[in-house]
């Protein structure tokens, strides 16, 4: 799975959770700043954590800049 | 551990009272007010929250707690409280514990041991937990601990989103060898610490929170001191153990997402069974919590106090207890009511007093708040202005009430109303 791969899953899972048009998504942005609350925000974590049956502990998306550090932290997670 | 089955014996917790406050708020008026986003409240899960007054603080709020359950003991069994511990994270002094103001105000035996502990919300259920431990000991036959927990809101605009989601209170938990509320599992416990900054106190006037690093680490917390509690008793089922679960409730939203959480993990639930998981054995424990706010040190005991007050009890039921506190540190254990739990913490007519809170405008509110955020600020002199909260005090006069009065030369002096 490449890092294409998992954004696929990381945006289509936002859209599905937030009621955002698929447009507005980008990397640059939090997903705070697509009008999600604290309880959207574990939620969208929980899904993708989920999907790609990983085991992460949750503090480690604490810190995360945008939606292209989330792709990334997936990512390498994932690889490993 | 024992049946549910059974009556009620071992260590636990004899007495359990909450005080939270005596004025409140429609949470949708600080939303209006401070101009958030009102979508928010579904998530949120909150609809009111108590608010303190400026002759309220954490010794107040304590004795107020606690006097309920003190006057109903006979002499005796009042002698034989011989440890006072205070669970805070609203200290007033660096030196000289909230519990030396409680224990002399609910005039409690000079041998008694006194002390206060600090772990944010977590504490009280560390206190409690020695407290259990103590008392089984044998080492003092017929003791009894009195543990109460106690914090006032520094919350205020500075703050965002837990603005409208903090409360103001005590809980009182007297442990004993007669939990007539709840008799506690011993030795089914599981706890989960590491150290991190994601909420904080750090001067007597303001809170600061990371919110996101605060609530990721109440849900590690929650899954890894289940796990820790499972491999301590054997055949622990998340779904199958507990008749009912009370968590530590920052806002009903963060319980509500923490138990579809462990529904996943532990037996891939549907959302359906989730839900209908959430509705029985977690919504009693909410409905104090949802309309008082984030307690803090008292929370989880709200909860419980939410759960026995509300909930179906036929038999005996056991209860997951799940405590956070930021920091951090937490602790899932368990414990067994029954029905007859029901009827001895009717006697505090929680609901009733909460149903009595005077509710406030968002101006009444706002005109509060300077004032209350002096409240753990160190002054030398300072006369409470009481007549400032006569109006709402005169709907508590059914109650008699512990106020502050003064500050002289650092010492807090107090009246009853």
């Amino acid at each position: 799975m490449d890092r294409e791969d998992i954004a696929g899953i990381v945006y289509k899972t936002i859209a599905k959770i937030l009621p955002v048009p698929p447009g507005e998504i980008s990397g640059e942005k939090h997903i705070r700043d697509l009008g999600a609350d604290s309880v959207d925000r574990v939620e969208i974590i929980l899904s993708l954590i989920d999907q790609l049956k990983i085991h992460e502990p949750l503090a480690s998306f604490a810190e995360i800049k945008n939606i292209n550090g989330l792709v990334e932290l997936l990512y390498e997670r994932k690889r490993l | 551990m024992t049946s549910a089955a059974e009556n009620m014996h071992g260590t636990g917790i004899e007495a359990l009272n909450v005080y939270c406050g005596i004025a409140s708020i429609p949470v949708r008026s600080i939303f209006e007010g401070r101009s958030l986003d009102v979508g928010r409240i579904g998530n949120l899960m909150m609809e009111q929250r108590s608010i303190g007054l400026p002759c309220e603080d954490p010794v107040t709020n304590a004795v107020n707690a606690a006097m309920p359950v003190i006057e109903r003991l006979n002499p005796e069994e009042k002698a034989a409280i011989e440890i006072l511990i205070i669970s805070s994270e609203s200290g007033v002094d660096y030196s000289k514990s909230i519990a030396s103001y409680v224990h002399e105000h609910l005039g409690l035996s000079r041998e008694c041991r006194l002390i206060e502990a600090k772990q944010a919300c977590y504490a009280a259920t560390a206190a409690v937990q020695m407290a259990v431990a103590y008392v089984a000991s044998g080492i003092s036959q017929g003791a009894k601990v009195l543990v109460v927990a106690t914090d006032v809101s520094l919350a205020d605009d500075r703050v965002g989103y837990a603005e409208p989601a903090m409360g103001t209170g005590g809980a009182a938990i007297l442990v004993s060898a007669q939990p007539s509320i709840m008799s506690v599992d011993f030795g089914a416990f599981g706890s989960y610490s590491y150290e991190t900054l994601d909420s904080a106190r750090p001067g007597p006037a303001f809170d600061i929170v990371d919110t996101d690093k605060s609530l990721f680490a109440y849900l590690d917390c929650l899954s890894r001191s289940f796990e820790n509690y499972a491999r301590r008793v054997e055949g622990a089922d998340f779904v199958a153990t507990f008749d009912y679960l009370a968590f530590h409730t920052p806002f009903g939203g963060l319980v509500k997402a923490a138990h579809r959480k462990m529904m996943r993990e532990c037996a891939k639930a549907s959302a359906e069974q989730v839900e209908e998981d959430f509705v029985r054995r977690v919504k009693p424990s909410l409905i104090y919590p949802c309309i008082v706010g984030n307690l803090c040190s008292g929370s989880v005991y709200l909860a419980l106090s939410s759960l026995i007050d509300t909930a179906p009890l036929n038999g005996g039921s056991r209860v997951g207890v799940f405590s956070y506190g930021s920091g951090c540190s937490s602790e899932f254990f368990s414990g067994l009511i029954h029905h007859s739990s029901a009827s001895v913490l009717a006697e505090m007519r929680i609901a009733a007093h909460l149903g009595d809170r005077c509710v406030l405008t968002f101006e009444q509110y706002t005109q509060l708040l300077a004032d209350n955020l002096r409240c753990l600020v160190p002054e030398k002199n300072r006369r409470i202005d009481l007549a400032s909260s006569d109006k709402i005090l005169a709907r508590a006069r059914a109650r008699r009430m512990l106020v502050l009065r003064e500050i002289r030369d650092y010492h807090r002096e107090y009246d009853w109303v």
